[in-house]
């Protein structure tokens, strides 16, 4: 038998490991943000430290900045896009949008839906379940085409409310079986007792079950928020003009060469939205909000 | 406070009858205990009264205003349950007042309310703590401060004590019947622990398969059980029951099994021949270490020997448990004989304790 010292060196080694595969290609994509371009693309070595650090990304993706076009290929493409061809601002603005409205949507519809089906017995409630449920059985590519057209029959198409509806009918079915289950978890009796109490059913489920799953409310919220900001194909087939963070990040990569630099840059700073609303619910992430409602 | 009425009233879950046309009447005030076996349907019985189970058919009458359509929230009720279920996210203040709050009471009412309450059920340095921050016990009492401060017609209990040690369990008895007394509300409690049905009842009503056994006071039942399986039910350690054959020596009656004699009452109601189960509780077995003799209008009485298995001394008593002609018998004696595994034993049952019970139907005689 090891023993307990060695037991939790050889976790703490594992864990750094892990740690560090999973975190090194978000280092090194930061890193490449604040690089100049000789750095990103020298033919000669792969420069790791050794440069001089520049904001010159951020300014131009983030802040709106001009492109420097200067003489000497500096430049990783050749092309002279047109103004504002690198401004992510706009995107920013419209991922925020879409990303919380549709984040809101979803987690407000499937708490409704979720209390009702965890809570209420009513006739085909399973049928119901898993009808949702196959929702997500085709993935999002394989209706892609149908969705355009009906997008554009109701005058959706490339509207910040199209895109808003169409992630928040993705991710309904996933929220919905998230937080049935975290209603399940919930006694009956809590209910029961609530309306003994003199509680309207309404009562029941805002006063009294919803305060004790907000843990389950946060956790859904947070992937729902993560797959809108991160979700490509559908942004990038119903829209044209409005481009979500990964849609204007894929029109970095021209026919004439990557703009590592400008990739990097909007990336980085996408990771932190998400990265704050994580904190922001973080401490509502904890298991275990109705531990001492029933004697155990 | 009001008194409750249950008629004809019928549960089903699908195909399953788990109650069977129930008649019952709880007067106001009376402190009545569901008792039985697990599964037997006091729950159901229970949460019907408080209209959280719809009802199959029969009525609910709360006075004389039939209920069945009430829906929970309005009928006056409070009920503690099972398992506490208690609301997690509120302190105990909170969850004591939650009532009230809904009810829009003012709030200096409601901190008189639950400072009486939590005077009374000792929680006042609990108030502002977390349900999990609690143990079983003050749980279980955060569960009952919720439901006094309502005021409520009748109070609903499902086995609040169940899962308390045994000393919190006793102690927490002699509470809930204090509180019944000062509040004088009507209540319906449920167990099956019939020590609890015991001690703290004006009636008791002893279930069985959804259907209801027999209802009366304690001692009543106890004294006078209608059949073999309230008999059975009733009393810890459990009365005797011998099932046996009554014969006849010389116009006089006798209850036999094997080598066993066994003295009936005078005037029982039995005929040779006929099989009987022949119940005498514990502390009216009586056990000596030599035969007993007795006076010559006790001619026919005869004392059994046995062997002594185990013997368990509670402290007041001393428990006994002995083979009888291949029965296993227990007899309770306040008197300090020391038995040890293995001793003979004399047992004499008392004439008058004895319970005669008709083989066929199980019904007393
Ligand atoms: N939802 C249900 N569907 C089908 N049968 C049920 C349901 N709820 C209870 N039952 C059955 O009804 C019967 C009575 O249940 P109930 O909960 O009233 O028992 P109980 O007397 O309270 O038992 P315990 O002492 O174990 O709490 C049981 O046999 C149970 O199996
Ligand atoms: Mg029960």
């Amino acid at each position: 038998m090891p023993s307990s010292a060695s037991k939790s060196v050889l976790r703490y080694l594992v864990s750094i490991f892990v740690v560090a595969v999973f975190v090194f290609p978000i280092a090194w994509f930061a890193l490449t943000s604040i690089k100049p371009i000789s750095a990103v693309f020298n033919k000669d070595r792969v420069v790791v430290f050794d440069f001089k650090p520049t904001f010159d990304n951020y300014r131009v993706t983030v802040l709106g900045g001009e492109k420097e076009n200067l003489v000497g290929g500096q430049s990783a493409s050749m092309g002279t896009s047109g103004k504002g061809a690198y401004d992510g601002r706009g995107s920013i603005m419209s991922s925020l949008i879409i990303a919380v409205s549709s984040t809101f949507l979803a987690t407000f519809l499937a708490l409704l839906a979720a209390y009702a089906l965890s809570r209420m017995k009513f006739w085909g409630s399973q049928g119901y379940l898993n009808w949702v449920l196959s929702q997500r059985f085709l993935p999002p590519v394989a209706i892609i085409i149908p969705l355009v057209f009906i997008f554009h029959d109701l005058g959706l198409r490339d509207t910040h409310l199209g895109i808003i509806i169409a992630h928040t009918l993705i991710n309904i079915p996933i929220a919905l079986l998230l937080l049935k289950s975290f209603f399940d978890d919930v006694p009956i009796e809590i209910d029961q007792a609530a309306m003994i109490d003199g509680a309207t059913r309404f009562q029941c489920f805002y006063l009294v079950v919803l305060p004790m799953i907000r843990g389950g409310i946060a956790a859904t919220a947070v992937l729902c928020f993560i797959f809108s900001w991160t979700e490509f194909i559908l942004s990038l087939f119903l829209t044209n003009t409005i481009r979500t963070i990964p849609v204007k990040i894929t029109t970095f990569v021209t026919s004439t060469g990557s703009e590592w630099g400008y990739i990097s840059a909007l990336g980085t700073a996408a990771i932190i939205p998400g990265f704050i609303f994580i904190l922001l619910v973080q401490n509502h992430l904890v298991r275990g909000l109705t531990m001492g409602a029933i004697k155990d | 406070m009001a008194s409750v009425k249950i008629s004809k009233l019928e549960k089903q879950y699908g195909a399953v009858k788990v109650l069977h046309s129930l008649n019952l009447e709880f007067a106001d005030g009376k402190f009545v205990v569901l008792l039985g076996p697990s599964g037997c349907g006091k729950s159901t019985l229970l949460r019907m009264i408080a209209g959280l189970e719809s009802i199959s058919s029969g009525d609910v009458y709360f006075d004389d205003v039939r209920v069945n359509d009430i829906h929970s929230k309005d009928r006056n009720v409070a009920m503690v349950f099972q398992n506490y279920a208690l609301y997690a996210h509120m302190s105990v203040r909170k969850n004591m007042a939650f009532s009230m709050r809904l009810k829009k009471v003012d709030k200096k009412i409601q901190d008189e309310k639950v400072a009486w309450a939590s005077s009374i059920l000792g929680l006042d340095d609990y108030l502002d703590r977390l349900p999990k921050e609690l143990s079983g016990g003050q749980r279980q009492r955060v569960a009952m401060g919720r439901a006094i401060v309502r005021d409520p017609d009748v109070f609903l209990f499902d086995e609040p004590l169940s899962n308390l040690d045994a000393k919190l369990r006793v102690q927490m008895r002699t509470e809930i019947k204090d509180l019944h007394q000062r509040l004088k509300t009507t209540t319906v409690y449920v167990t099956h622990d019939q020590i609890e049905a015991m001690t703290m009842a004006d009636e008791v009503i002893i279930m069985r398969d959804g259907r209801i056994e027999q209802s009366g006071s304690p001692m009543e039942i106890y004294d006078r059980p209608d059949n073999l399986f309230v008999a059975q039910f009733i009393g810890s350690p459990g009365m005797n029951i011998i099932e046996c054959q009554v014969a006849e020596d010389s116009g006089v009656l006798y209850a036999v099994l094997d080598t066993l004699c066994l003295p009936l009452p005078v005037n029982s109601n039995v005929s040779p021949g006929q099989k009987i189960y022949y119940g005498i509780r514990p502390e009216h077995l009586i056990a000596a270490k030599a035969p007993m003799s007795f006076g010559s209008s006790s001619e026919r009485l005869k004392t059994e020997s046995g062997v002594v298995r185990v013997v368990e001394p509670t402290g007041p008593e001393i428990h006994v448990y002995a083979k009888l002609a291949g029965q296993d018998v227990c007899s309770i004696s306040r008197e300090r004989i020391m038995w040890a595994p293995g001793d003979e034993i004399f047992l004499q049952p008392d004439l008058q304790h004895v319970h005669l019970f008709d083989g066929e139907t199980q019904i007393a005689l």
